[in-house]
């Protein structure tokens, strides 16, 4: 009986041990893919006009965590790629997205106006959220997120493209900068990311 | 049958026998060998992966706007394949490296899992570049496979050498004879 007694004890025990161990590895083991801003600090605050012309305040989303990236509507490869890469993300982190914003804040004002963003942006996602604003709203922004625009010249047609940084910020649900990626990191990746800070 | 069978690979042992033993060490030789041939040629950036950290300090930013250098961050900084980057930015503004946002009093990482040779846009150079080398590490698996490669090839040769300079018809084959006339009774 007593020798029972020992080995239950025993078990529950080991039980506890390794659930302990196994939270601990978890809470503490866990590393992010992108590139983590260590100690997190308040993202900067801007003001911009959404695709349906609603205004949108990034401290107004506190409680969601925030992807966002720079771009354009007439850019031939990193905006698509980006937005198409924040299409895969949202269907990899599944119910967890209602918490997700997927943004794109404009570097081209003159051709990216709210109609045109209005046709653009939801053509990936209908919860995608473009923003555009005043060239001044919108260089005041560029300026707090370290972004280059650089408008390259244009053809005979008027076509032009824009240089400008392609990494995705994560901001977090207190409203901080908390990690940032590359262009080219796999969507599987931000996603995981993504739902270990849901969690 | 069975003694037929038993009879040849009596026949046979003599050459397995010697194939094992020049096998094993074939195996010593070539490992001595190669990490000699490792350690001498090793390219002294060939190390384990480690963090690799760069300070901005505080007034990078002035300094650069002022078109001067700041001493202790280098035009170029070489990684080993798996080396973490951590860049620490004491200045009072924002600065960003590459697909790095670091703002100020804070610090930001980046793993370097990739051989590349990169330059990457750099808010705290005043060439405005940081130019990126990772180097691919030696792995042990690397070295595994190295030897993979030269213990059966030396094995062969050497194998092969002893039939021609030692013939089984000496000392081992009567043995193995005399050995499989007792067995067969």
């Amino acid at each position: 009986m007593k020798s029972k007694v020992v080995l239950f004890g025993a078990g529950i025990f080991i039980g506890l041990a390794l659930v302990l161990g196994g939270w601990g590895i978890y809470k503490v083991g866990y590393q992010f893919h992108g590139s983590v801003i260590n100690p997190p600090v308040r993202a900067a605050d801007f003001s911009l006009i959404d695709q349906n012309g609603t205004s949108y305040r990034l401290s107004d989303q506190r409680g969601k965590t925030v992807l966002l990236f720079f771009g354009y509507t007439h850019c031939p490869d990193e905006c698509p790629g980006t937005l198409a890469q924040f299409k895969q993300i949202k269907q990899q982190i599944g119910g967890k997205a209602k918490d997700v914003e997927f943004v794109m804040i404009t570097v081209d004002p003159t051709r990216d106006t709210r109609e045109q963003l209005h046709n653009y942006v939801p053509g990936f996602d209908p919860a995608f959220i473009g923003l555009t604003g005043s060239p001044a709203d919108l260089e005041q922004v560029w300026k707090s997120y370290g972004v280059y625009v650089s408008p390259a010249p244009a053809d005979s047609q008027g076509n032009y493209e824009v240089g400008h940084n392609t990494r995705i910020y994560l901001i977090d649900k207190q409203g901080d900068w908390r990690i940032t990626y590359p262009y080219g990191m796999e969507s599987s990746q931000i996603a995981e990311d993504l739902d270990h800070l849901l969690n | 049958m069975p003694e037929i069978q038993k009879s040849k690979d009596s026949k046979y042992r003599p050459y397995i026998k010697r194939l094992a033993i020049i096998f094993a060490a074939c195996f010593v030789i070539a490992l001595v060998f190669n990490e000699a041939a490792y350690r001498i040629q090793k390219d002294s950036n060939d190390r384990a992966p480690q963090l690799v950290q760069i300070v901005i300090p505080a007034g990078t930013a002035a300094r650069v706007a002022a078109g001067e250098p700041v001493p202790s961050i280098p035009p170029g900084v070489s990684f080993v394949e798996g080396d973490v980057l951590e860049v620490i930015n004491q200045d009072s503004v924002n600065h960003q490296l590459g697909p790095l946002w670091i703002p100020a009093g804070t610090s930001a990482s980046l793993a370097m899992d990739n051989p590349e040779k990169l330059s990457y846009s750099c808010s705290f150079q005043t060439s405005k570049f940081l130019d990126i080398l990772v180097r691919p590490a030696t792995t042990y698996s690397d070295r595994i496979s190295g030897l993979s490669i030269s213990v059966p090839t030396l094995t062969a040769l050497v194998f092969v050498y002893s039939l021609a300079a030692l013939p089984l018809d000496g000392r081992e084959k009567k043995e193995n004879d005399a050995r499989s006339a007792e067995t067969n009774g």
